[in-house]
């Protein structure tokens, strides 16, 4: 009923359906709605409603026009998730841009080669929480945020801007490339909306949900709460940036802001569970827990079950590519004892399994356009079976009989660190660009507290080349801290195969001789390391 | 109390052993920028920020998490002291939301 709702206009006909059609008619019909709040814990919050959400959005469109913005040009964020990044979310949609989420914290030699990379015509950007401002690209001129708070463009107006197709490209996310440079995943507005639509039916957002998802916009999964938003009139409320650090702070705001929707990766999730206390206190509004992005081991799943026993839990699989195309609902009484399965298709994804290899195969509605400028990898990512289009997971998978998927592992070396993907060969290409590095390798190893622990194996050109130190620099000057090695070991000679490939098995079971706990171990103490 | 120095040693000394970027202390001043800087990612804040806590016996609430008090050896050292001499007489509100 929310689907017909929303693609049909008052005399039934439809509509043109893109993202930033549903801000509009929503402003239509709830004008003074809360559309975001960014709670304030403690502090005063503050509210935006759908009239002026749009207003704001729509008078940066025009902005954007004016100043020369062509349908399908890219318009970079390089912003936290605040009120004004999902104003510039929507103008940049409703001016028939792309808009290309980038996370502040990103090290500058990375964000200045995406915004290359994407050919990003404007940037917005702002110093510590202070008001954005946008920089052309082209001439390198800098223009303080032309939106006022009360802008002036009326919801019934904008007939200046090209309306959008929603085969268009509404955003491209940028995540770990294997070969060094981060990939751009290319998303239609159809794309995004089958999964924000299919969502909304199967947990029944309404206007009085008030949504939470602490993932920055450059995670796919921020695509649940704004465009959720933007369809049903829900409220997106925003966690104050600095709240991510601490589980027991997500935990006060999960109570204090009436939160009903909650969706982030596990890693967030365990932290409210053990430092957080999340299982002490009660939560009267809130009614579903979606979790995604990692693997939720069985024990935590099942001590969230029981810490929010009325809320609806539920695992949400796909990777950025496809967005989500299976789920499975955490049975009532779920003990963790199994692995809690990635569940069935969503109804508008198209999911098999290559026989040979165990790899799931995605298709359907949701599936992304391509990677961003990269032609022979998107041929590569996609396999054609009866005609229709499946991208490649990379995932292991089997099938339970009861029909639901269970993930097995990867098939290639992609590993999962607080949600993030990251590409094994991303950290060994960064480490020998360093001239000083003969050889990387890394690999990743379990680590109780953390998750994973990455350890990087580096032959340098000589013993005094480089320290410990440099090499960590050099990695987070082109890496993000999440992909910086926890360890990074010296070797004197890499072991390899009888082809003289790296032998990586023989690498895993040094690191896992390794005192990784603290995560950051004493490496001195290690045998396997030469200084 | 704890003095200044006390506390931005204890600091540097906590960021050179546990954060990921394993920075060796003498390469951290006062003034560096540790967030901003790229140094430290939000779980690493969170670590910083349970380690102030338990090393000091202090409790922060929210507002005083972000970027701008935390951002430098100089400002953790400032928010410290604050919060400590705002304990001595009687702690106003515990700092605690959380009841």
């Amino acid at each position: 009923m929310l689907e017909s709702e929303s693609v049909k206009s008052e005399s039934g006909a439809p509509e043109s359906d893109t993202l930033s059609d549903w801000l509009r008619r929503t402003a239509s019909a709830t004008p003074e709605a809360p559309a975001i709040i960014e709670a304030g814990l403690g502090e005063k919050d503050r509210i935006t409603s759908f009239r002026q959400l749009f207003e704001q959005a729509a008078s940066l469109a025009e902005w954007f026009v004016e100043h020369g913005v062509q349908r399908q040009d890219r318009i970079a964020l390089v912003l936290p998730k605040t009120t004004e990044a999902i104003v510039s979310v929507f103008g940049s949609l409703l001016a028939g841009a792309i808009y290309v989420p980038i996370h502040p914290q990103w090290p500058k030699e990375r964000i200045e080669a995406t915004l290359a990379d994407c050919a990003a015509r404007l940037v917005i950007e702002s110093d510590n929480g202070s008001s954005p401002r946008i920089i052309d690209r082209d001439t390198r001129g800098s223009v303080p945020w032309p939106v006022a708070p009360s802008a002036l463009t009326e919801i019934s107006k904008l007939g200046s801007l090209a309306p959008a197709d929603p085969c268009d490209s509404a955003l491209i996310l940028f995540t770990s490339g294997s070969t060094g440079r981060p990939k751009g995943v290319l998303l239609s507005h159809r794309a995004v909306s089958a999964f924000a639509k299919w969502s909304a039916r199967e947990f029944h957002i309404s206007a009085a949900d008030r949504i939470a998802c602490p993932s920055p916009l450059s995670f796919d999964l921020s695509t649940f709460d704004i465009f959720n938003m933007a369809l049903c009139g829900a409220t997106c409320v925003l966690i104050p940036g600095h709240c991510v650090w601490m589980p027991r702070f997500l935990v006060q705001f999960l109570r204090d802001a009436g939160i009903t929707c909650w969706y982030s990766v596990p890693s967030i999730l365990a932290g409210m569970l053990e430092e957080g206390q999340l299982a002490k206190y009660d939560y009267p509004s809130l009614r579903l827990v979606l979790f995604a992005g990692e693997v939720f081991q069985g024990h935590n799943v099942s001590r969230l079950r029981a810490a929010v026993p009325e809320a609806i839990c539920a695992n949400l699989y796909g990777p950025t590519e496809t967005n989500v195309v299976t789920w499975c609902r955490v049975p009532r009484g779920y003990d963790g004892s199994q692995p809690l399965p990635i569940g069935q298709p969503c109804s508008y994804a198209a999911v098999t399994v290559d026989s040979a290899t165990g790899e799931l195969l995605a298709g359907g509605d949701s599936l992304m356009t391509g990677y961003w400028n990269r032609p022979e990898d998107t041929q590569r990512a996609f396999v054609t079976l009866d005609g229709k289009r499946y991208y490649r997971t990379g995932d292991r998978v089997s099938r339970a009989p009861d029909g639901n998927y269970l993930f097995l592992g990867r098939l290639d070396r992609q590993v999962k660190r607080r949600g993030f993907r990251i590409e094994l060969g991303e950290i060994e290409t960064a480490l020998a660009s360093c001239e000083d590095i003969l050889e990387a390798a890394a690999v990743a190893v379990e680590d109780e507290k953390a998750g994973i622990a990455i350890v990087a194996f580096v032959r340098r050109r000589s013993a005094d080349a480089i320290t410990l130190v440099e090499a960590k620099a050099h990695c987070a000057r082109t890496l993000p801290l999440y992909m910086v090695p926890d360890q990074i070991v010296f070797l004197d000679a890499m072991p390899k195969g009888s082809r003289g490939k790296i032998d990586y098995l023989d690498l895993s079971r040094k690191a896992r001789t390794l005192d990784h706990a603290a995560g950051h171990g004493d490496q001195e103490r290690s045998p396997a390391v030469h200084r | 109390m704890q003095q200044a120095m006390e506390i931005k040693s204890a600091v540097r000394q906590f960021i050179a052993e546990n954060v990921l970027l394993g920075v060796h202390q003498t390469t951290i001043d006062d003034a560096t920028p540790l967030v901003t800087g790229g140094l430290i990612d939000s779980v690493g804040m969170f670590g910083l920020v349970a380690f102030l806590e338990e090393r000091f016996k202090v409790e922060f609430v929210p507002r005083e998490i972000s970027v701008h008090s935390l951002d430098t050896l100089e400002q953790i050292d400032h928010l410290i002291r604050k919060k400590l001499a705002a304990q001595k007489p009687e702690a106003p509100d515990g700092g605690q939301q959380m009841r």
